[in-house]
């Protein structure tokens, strides 16, 4: 304290001198944060990234809600005003017309009723499973630990096929269904709309519930459960009072992750609404996309949007909320198994009757629809492989086998090449964020990172397509108009890709910490020799994981696509689509499997570079 | 010649409270200095500046005369540039290097020509006792091993400099005499300036030329171990120093006070009046017990106690002293022939004792 006063000139003297040293410093310390936060290219990557961010992620989602309140072109004469102009027509077309009615208001119902039996169903199936699977004594617990997960690898949509195949009805055109083919005409209910998508969707999700609500089951200590025990609660109140509100956050985080990818599910809806007009939110802005409403368009993404942002925010405050109850059991934590006695065989059964139904049945008539004649006629001779590598079929367009169709391998070609490209984007990408994440010494910039590439996974991914469609439409400034080309599915993909990415970025960096790379630059390596030498060799493993893990989601992947891609950029899922608008029922089954194929042994192989387990939670 | 200067030194990470603050440190040419104090303290701070791995918040700092972090003259070295080695507490080796290729990094990187490299690498291998391990990975490695390979690495690139942070606290207790004695060699044969981080008194004492204790941010005292140790600057020093801890009797009675009134029971001799006294430190290896009362001595404390407990710690016995108030330890390597429940009989020097004012700070004194 002395120290300070004695330092302190008097007050009329220093003035002068004080003001023009005053300056002196301020440049002093202006390069003093030069010198500290910019001298390293970290920083200057940072900074790009915040523009390429920016860019990638908040310029198109801005563009698309002005898109909402601005008169867009050959609408004039509707809105009455110039196009360009501030206007609420679209707004009130979509949400108060007398047409919002059929626009927005029956999807918006028909998107929570389904999302509300998706989660219904999903939770009543998955919530068992996970229990036995990892808490009981049911037989084979290790193989349906992996098989029940099968239909979270494939896509949403290949069940959707299967239903369509199996209970198709005159109410379209091309093939009979196997149903029909038997005698029985299944009724519209029952082939189409919100039944069979409620149904598919949550076999589609269960697996979701079962990962989620088992490793919350695996992680509990069953200790908690036996102290309730000998206390003298009985099985019924120890579940109710001490198992349940410790799973409550596993269960609403695994809900509100199924709510909120319903709301962006396109293909199932699209495969099975259409036919008799059952629309959802994500089909109803398709429809509008096609049909050129781009205002329309532009509003119903924007509630779509809302709606993933709401749900996903409820789920944050709900989980932090309940999970400070939560003590979940550190690594003494047991799980003893509870012997499930006479009902050991009936859970069996159960979980392999869920097997059959969500994968073993599915996929058998899948392949088998491939190489049928005739729906459901099991006679030899009704079995071909014309479909496949057939030449000279009667059909009046598709006349060759679906392997030697030129097409299929454009658009294998295509799948590779953008699904690709965009992969090895978003694992490089995902890697810098975390570097830059963890090292920058400039904090807005981390921050901002952060945020802006787990953005995306707010938005689903149809309405996220819609608003590229609106920013990459024209060409603005010097970036020219990107719709039809490669690019744009890049560009989009690889954003969407980046909450995913940037995470495992973000992890893998934090995991390898500071020091490494510091010791390297005690050693006297400056920056580009620390990368190139000591982070990205040790990093080696995270990025081939943050390509893979893009690429296969990317590759089954559809709601992008179906917005974004043209005939030219054809991707395998987008392909598949038209060929089932085309109604080449085997075509389009032959395709799906090869995707489903594709992202199944993908799957595996991820999980043997990577010596991980999706299905680790489980089982053991 | 690499002196480090820290002036006014000050560093605070986000808006926290600083985990350094205005600290004045020079370590001379060549010596073995030791930051001791308790973990939290800030001296992986201390070090992480100096390194140049942190900027500073406020203050400069120079080594060998050259400015090397200052905000008011808009200086700042990059850590590559400083001349200074660190090894890290977690030894942060490579883990995709074998063990020779993370001690020839550096050397690799200056482009040092194949040959005097690997003379260079060699003779720290095998000075270091690494030699053999020269192709396996760093996950091969004991913890000891691992800690060498580390050390090797900064010691061949021969830096003015040398920090270690904390680099023995995670060998067990046979290794870490072992790398003590290496250690000292080392200072010894490279001839470096050295700044080691350690939390464990033993470490400091033992290694160190002069030690820095810190607690909460800022400098304690900077001396020789055994000026640390005989003469604390204040309570913090003085209670963090010595094990088992100094016996601090707190001085209730306000200043202008007779001591040998104001320690009651304790003092039996009367004592030279001191003014603002606020307790009297005594070491247990200080105090000397005998059974029958002691001859009087003016420049002794006399004063009898019940035994309280004996605890045997193999070779040394603390006996504990019960006269109604604060317990009293007392270190011995005499076995005690009294049993617990005895009245006993203790004598400490009057130089020996430990004053301090009111606010914890050293009281010097000459002996009356
Ligand atoms: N990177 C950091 N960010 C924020 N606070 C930190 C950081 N590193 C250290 N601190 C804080 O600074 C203080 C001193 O830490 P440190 O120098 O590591 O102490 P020591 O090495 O003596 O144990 C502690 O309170 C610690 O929490
Ligand atoms: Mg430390």
């Amino acid at each position: 304290m002395k120290r300070k006063s004695d330092r302190m000139p008097s007050k009329s003297a220093a003035q002068g001198e004080s003001n023009s040293r005053a300056g002196m410093r301020g440049s002093a310390r202006l390069s003093y944060h030069i010198k500290v936060g910019w001298r390293e290219p970290t920083a200057i990557i940072g900074a790009l990234m915040v523009v390429l961010f920016a860019y990638l992620v908040i310029v198109p989602i801005v563009t698309l809600l002005h898109d909402a309140v601005e008169v867009q072109f050959g609408d004039a004469r509707r809105a009455k005003a110039e196009v360009g102009a501030w206007t609420l027509y679209y707004l009130n077309r979509t949400l108060a017309s007398p047409i919002a009615q059929v626009l927005f208001w029956e999807p918006l119902a028909h998107t929570l009723s389904v999302a509300a039996g998706v989660m219904l169903v999903s939770l009543s199936l998955g919530v068992p499973l996970a229990w036995l699977l990892s808490r009981s004594d049911m037989f084979g617990r290790r193989w349906f630990a992996t098989a029940l997960i099968v239909p979270y690898m494939l896509p949403s949509w290949t069940f959707a096929l299967v239903w369509r195949t199996l209970f198709r009805n005159r109410t379209v055109g091309g093939q009979q269904g196997w149903l029909e083919s038997l005698g029985f005409t299944p009724p519209d209910w029952l082939a189409y709309g919100q039944v069979p998508i409620t149904i598919i969707l949550a076999l589609h999700y269960t697996p979701f519930v079962i990962l989620l609500f088992g490793n919350a089951l695996r992680s509990f200590d069953s200790q908690l459960e036996e102290s309730a025990r000998i206390l003298g609660a009985k099985s019924g109140t120890v579940a109710v009072q001490i198992i349940f509100p410790l799973m409550l956050p596993a269960l609403l985080s695994a809900t509100i992750l199924i709510f909120a990818k319903c709301i962006g599910e396109f293909g199932v809806n699209y495969i099975l609404g259409l036919p008799v007009d059952y629309n959802v939110l994500a089909t109803s802005l398709y429809r509008s996309i096609s049909s050129r409403q781009s205002g329309v368009a532009a509003v119903l993404a924007g509630a779509i949007m809302l709606i993933g942002i709401i749900s996903l925010l409820v789920d944050a405050r709900l989980v932090r909320e309940s999970r400070r109850f939560v003590t979940v059991g550190g690594k003494g934590a047991m799980s003893r198994k509870s012997p499930l006695g006479i009902y050991r065989l009936p859970a069996t059964v159960f979980a392999a009757l869920i097997f059959l139904i969500s994968v073993g049945f599915p996929l058998l008539v899948l392949v088998l629809s491939t190489i049928m004649k005739v729906p459901a006629d099991f006679s030899l001779d009704n079995f071909t492989l014309d479909y496949w590598i057939g030449r000279n079929l009667e059909t009046v367009a598709l006349r060759t086998g679906i392997l030697l169709t030129p097409d299929l391998w454009m658009a294998a070609w295509n799948t590779l090449r953008i699904v690709g490209f965009a992969s090895l984007c978003s694992g490089l990408l995902g890697l810098l964020v975390g570097y830059v994440v963890v090292r920058s010494r400039v904090r807005w910039i981390s921050s901002f990172l952060r945020h802006v590439t787990f953005f995306p996974y707010l938005v689903p991914g149809i309405a996220f397509a819609v608003a590229y469609l609106s920013l990459f439409a024209v060409q603005r400034g010097p970036i020219p108009a990107l719709y039809g080309t490669g690019l744009i599915l890049v560009l989009a993909l690889t954003a969407d890709q980046m909450p995913y990415s940037s995470r495992a970025g973000i992890s893998a960096m934090m995991q390898l910490g500071k020091d490494p790379e510091e010791a390297a630059q005690m050693t006297g390596a400056g920056w580009l020799r620390r990368m190139t030498s000591v982070v990205l060799p040790i990093q080696k493993g995270a990025l081939v994981t943050g390509t893979l893990l893009p690429f296969i989601s990317g590759i089954k992947g559809l709601s992008l696509f179906v917005v974004l891609a043209v005939p030219t950029t054809d991707v395998l899922t987008t392909y598949s689509l038209r060929l089932i608008d085309n109604n080449y029922t085997q075509a389009a089954n032959a395709v799906v499997l090869i995707i489903a194929a594709m992202a199944y042994f993908g799957t595996l192989a991820v999980q043997n570079v990577t010596k991980t387990n999706l299905a680790d939670g489980l089982g053991g | 010649m690499p002196t480090i200067t820290l002036s006014h030194v000050s560093k605070s990470y986000d808006s926290q409270a600083p985990a350094i603050s205005d600290l004045d440190l020079v370590v001379q040419d060549g010596e073995f200095m030791c930051l001791l104090g308790p973990s939290g303290c800030g001296k992986s701070t201390t070090l992480r500046v100096i390194a140049g791995l942190e900027n500073l918040s406020a203050g400069e700092i120079m080594i060998g005369g050259r400015v090397l972090d200052s905000r008011d003259q808009g200086i700042f070295v990059p850590p590559e540039q400083r001349g200074a080695g660190l090894v890290f507490q977690s030894y942060a080796l490579w883990p995709h290097l074998t063990v020779e290729r993370n001690v020839s990094f550096g050397l690799r990187l200056r482009k040092v020509p194949a040959d005097e490299r690997d003379a260079r690498a060699g003779f720290v291998m095998a000075t270091l006792d690494i030699e053999q391990f020269r192709d396996r990975y760093p996950s091969q490695l004991s913890g000891g091993q691992q800690q060498r390979v580390a050390l090797a690495r900064m010691l061949v690139i021969e830096p003015d400099v040398l920090l270690l942070d904390e680099p023995l606290s995670n060998l067990d207790s046979r290794l870490r005499l072992k790398m003590r004695a290496e250690l000292k060699r080392i200072h010894g044969e490279f001839g470096t300036t050295i700044v080691f981080v350690t939390h464990d008194q033993w470490e400091a004492m033992t290694l160190s030329t002069r030690i820095a204790v810190m607690n909460e941010g800022s400098l304690q005292q900077v001396g020789t171990p055994d000026e640390i140790y005989n003469s604390p600057a204040n309570l913090f020093v003085a209670e963090f120093v010595g094990n088992p801890p100094i016996n601090m009797v707190p001085v209730t009675i306000g200043q202008d006070t007779d001591l040998s009134l104001t320690l009651g029971e304790y003092v039996t001799r009367s004592f030279p009046k001191i003014d603002n006294v606020g307790s009297v430190g005594l070491r247990p290896e200080t105090i000397r017990l005998t059974v029958r009362e002691p001859p009087g001595n003016p420049h002794c404390l006399t004063s009898h106690a019940r035994v309280a407990g004996i605890l045997p710690t193999g070779g040394n016995w603390i006996v504990e002293l019960d006269n109604g108030g604060a317990p009293l330890f007392v270190s011995t390597n005499i076995s005690p022939e009294f049993n617990v429940g005895e009245m006993l009989y203790f004598q400490v020097d009057q130089s020996r004792m430990h004053l301090f004012d009111l606010d914890g700070i050293r009281i010097s004194y000459e002996n009356g």
